[in-house]
């Protein structure tokens, strides 16, 4: 039993992963095949997965609601949004616009969920403010290179800028081009070759944390 | 103005409003708005799953068109939401090894040959041109990324960078000149990277206030004035009933 | 305490006020500098205007509403651009809540430029998997959208004939607030598929992505506000993110007066302490 447990799942990561990584060098039309296949079922896998991720936020809330933790009525307030989405979303069929017409479930998203979701990242920009003014400063040489450097990219990536110093323009796309892409390739290069040895330690098994649920 | 769409102005003036109240201190109508945000985005990606997964990728082709095939990742699916259940949780493993396995098979070739040997390939290029009559040449041009001072310099970045991040070496003596050239390089493109984020947050902010300032019209019966208007008086209430409140304890 | 200190421990809701002062002012009294257009997005640019009428052009709106100020006005000018080309256009989203945007945005430039669902373009919609879509795309786009959004059947469509997988793209441009975005359509698809590939992105990730435009394995790049205002620019159509510039430069100059005011504060506060 213990094998169908611990055993039996890890003998099927390494036989698919071996098995996809092999496709991609074998251009026979039952490989392509395969391939077709296999990523049309990690489609309908795929919403499974997206399901999964938000069930556990139902449960939260509605444990809180249960109990009526302090602040239950928030979360009253979360799901009478989430129920009352999914009400309208399956009476317009899922559909924001119905032929040219904008349907219920297009106006929540319209009037709620762009604006809700916009401003919520929109107020980052008062706090990466007053995080700058508190915290940048030039306290060594590294952080002075710092500063220096993100000043000319901010002046030269806006019209103010390149207006009154022309070659904060110029020199912030060398900086871009040149030092960034050259920064850049190496962390991707560096993340790439961790990231693809961190995949082969999936495939054989030893990198297990993936597989959680249940005992053993 | 159709009434739909003025309701529709009106309420996501007020939303946006609220969740702007944060920025004075936390309190009941950001809690309010915050709550509402992700109730909303929760189930509008509920409903989409169901219409695109459920009816379009699965009862669709099978029911309709017969594919019986989709039955194999139907019931992976299925499986995976056995974690649910204690007793039969080690079910989900097979799911899961199924999905990893894959996405890993999948990763590893195209990864390589994306990240890894094309970025090698464009970084070690010839540091001085032949071209045809003129013979050898080299481009000092700061200006074309492509030019020959550049490259050098690009090989330079990479390799300090690289040598950086290396810790099984001790970056003493010539270590230590390279290891620091790349901090160097590091802190040019973090310096970078600020400013673009201060760039993006911004356009973020601009966005938001010229949807207020549209909905300031009075075509939209200047909704963002009222609107600021209650939202201030309902702050001021609150401040004022907190601070007459007696302290808890 | 001294200036420099007070100065420093500064309620940060004044911080706040000055930010938003420097952001709403310039949208109401707007001045209109000049926009310099930069190599990365002018790759973009000319590629699509070198393409010649009937090309199949594929737009992958990968963002959320988060990122909507900065890539929605991207996807309006590129799909003007795209339309007064005549080219057979393709949208989808790998997003599932940037669905309603999408739709949004090509129901709203198709109106405008004349152009008909089915025959000019296809919105294709949403769906799961990431990277998997875009490998079943690239193996046979017909398994992976049998219909479109709106649940006609993509095979009797017109705009897509001839069209198999997406071989037979002649160029793909994602408009990406994270992942999947760019580079996943790359590693995913361009790698093997060999279609043509440029990007959009946020300002946030858009650093991260030089190297791909170094290396040509994307043809342009669109960063941001400013990459969308310099596209208007571009297709002489000057809209929202021309019009967020001024604001954009104020906010900027703002930010850059304040790091240089507190490094200011801090250096005279540390020779205090020193002296």
């Amino acid at each position: 039993m213990i094998f169908f447990r611990r055993q039996a799942p890890l003998l099927v990561t390494l036989v698919t992963g071996l098995v996809f990584a092999a496709q991609y060098y074998v251009p026979h039309p039952a490989s392509e095949q395969l391939l077709t296949s296999v990523t049309k079922w990690m489609q309908i896998i795929g919403g499974f997965a997206l399901v999964l991720g938000v069930t556990s936020l139902f449960h939260l809330h509605a444990v809180r609601i249960r109990r009526r933790e302090p602040g239950w009525g928030y979360s009253l307030i979360l799901y009478a949004g989430l129920l009352g989405t999914i009400a309208v979303g399956l009476w317009a069929n899922g559909k924001e616009t119905m032929d040219g017409a904008p349907t219920a479930f297009g106006w929540i998203y319209t009037y709620m969920l762009v604006p809700l979701q916009g401003t919520m990242f929109a107020i980052l920009a008062f706090f990466i403010a007053s995080a700058a003014y508190r915290s940048f400063r030039a306290r060594s040489r590294e952080a002075a290179v710092l500063l220096a450097a993100a000043i000319i990219v901010m002046m030269g990536r806006v019209p103010l800028g390149e207006y009154l110093l022309p070659a904060s323009g110029d020199v912030s796309q060398w900086i871009l081009n040149v030092l960034n892409a050259s920064v850049r390739r190496a962390i991707l290069i560096g993340v790439s070759l961790g990231a693809v040895a961190l995949s082969f330690k999936i495939i054989f098994g030893v990198e297990r944390s993936y597989l959680g649920g249940g005992k053993e | 103005m159709p009434f739909d769409t003025l309701l529709g102005a009106w309420i996501a003036t007020g939303l946006t409003l609220f969740i702007l109240s944060f920025l004075y201190e936390d309190n009941p109508l950001f809690k309010v708005a915050e709550h509402l945000y992700v109730g909303v985005s929760v189930g509008y990606t509920i409903v989409k799953a169901y219409d695109t997964v459920i009816i379009h990728l699965i009862y669709e082709p099978i029911v309709k068109q017969g594919d019986w095939s989709l039955l194999i990742p139907l019931s992976i699916g299925m499986l995976m939401l056995t974690r649910y259940v204690p007793k039969a949780a080690w079910l989900s493993r097979y799911a899961f090894a199924f999905i990893v396995g894959v996405g890993s098979g999948l990763a590893i070739p195209r990864t390589i040959s994306s990240y890894i040997l094309k970025q090698v390939e464009d970084t070690v290029r010839p540091l001085a041109s032949m071209v045809p009559g003129d013979g050898l040449t080299f481009s000092f041009n700061l200006l074309n990324p492509a030019s020959n001072l550049n490259t050098i310099i690009i090989l330079l970045g990479v390799t300090s960078v690289l040598f950086y991040f290396f810790f099984s070496v001790e970056h003493t003596g010539a270590g230590k000149a390279v290891a620091r050239t790349g901090i160097l390089f590091l802190m040019i493109s973090f310096g970078a990277a600020f400013g673009y984020t201060v760039m993006a947050r911004m356009s973020l902010l601009i966005g938001r206030l010229t949807d207020l300032i549209e909905f300031s019209d009075p075509s939209y019966g200047r909704a963002t004035l009222w609107l600021a208007a209650v939202t201030v008086a309902a702050l001021v209430i609150w401040a004022r009933q907190r601070r007459e409140q007696p302290p808890e304890g | 305490m001294t200036f420099a200190e007070r100065m420093l421990k500064i309620d940060r809701r004044i911080i706040f006020a000055v930010i938003g002062l420097c952001t709403l002012l310039p949208l109401l009294y707007p001045v209109g500098l000049p926009i310099k257009v930069s190599p990365e997005v002018r790759g973009v640019y000319d590629y699509i205007e070198s393409l010649p009428p009937g090309s199949v052009f594929l737009l992958s709106m990968d963002f959320d509403p988060a990122s909507k100020p900065e890539l929605y006005p991207q996807s309006i000018a590129i799909l003007r651009h795209a339309f007064r080309k005549n080219l057979r256009v393709i949208v989808m989203t790998l997003w599932v809540t940037g669905t309603g945007l999408a739709d949004q945005v090509i129901s709203q430039i198709a109106q405008e430029t004349g152009k008909v669902n089915g025959r000019d373009y296809v919105f294709l919609g949403w769906s799961p998997g990431a990277g998997s879509v875009i490998i079943n795309m690239g193996q046979d786009l017909y398994t992976t959208f049998p219909v479109d959004y709106y649940g006609k059947p993509t095979k009797e469509l017109p705009v897509l004939e001839g069209v198999q997988n997406l071989r037979d793209v002649n160029y793909a441009v994602s408009l990406a607030a994270g992942n999947p975005g760019v580079e996943a359509w790359y590693v995913f698809g361009k790698d093997k598929y060999k279609f043509e590939l440029g990007g959009g992105c946020t300002g946030v990730i858009a650093p991260g992505l030089y190297p791909l435009l170094r290396s040509g394995q994307i043809n342009g790049l669109i960063g941001g506000l400013r990459g969308a205002a310099e596209y208007e620019s571009l297709i002489g159509q000057k809209g929202r993110a021309v019009a967020g510039m001024d604001a954009q430069s104020a906010t900027h100059f703002a930010i850059i007066v304040l790091v240089i005011l507190c490094n200011i504060f801090y250096v005279s506060l540390r020779r205090k302490q020193k002296g």
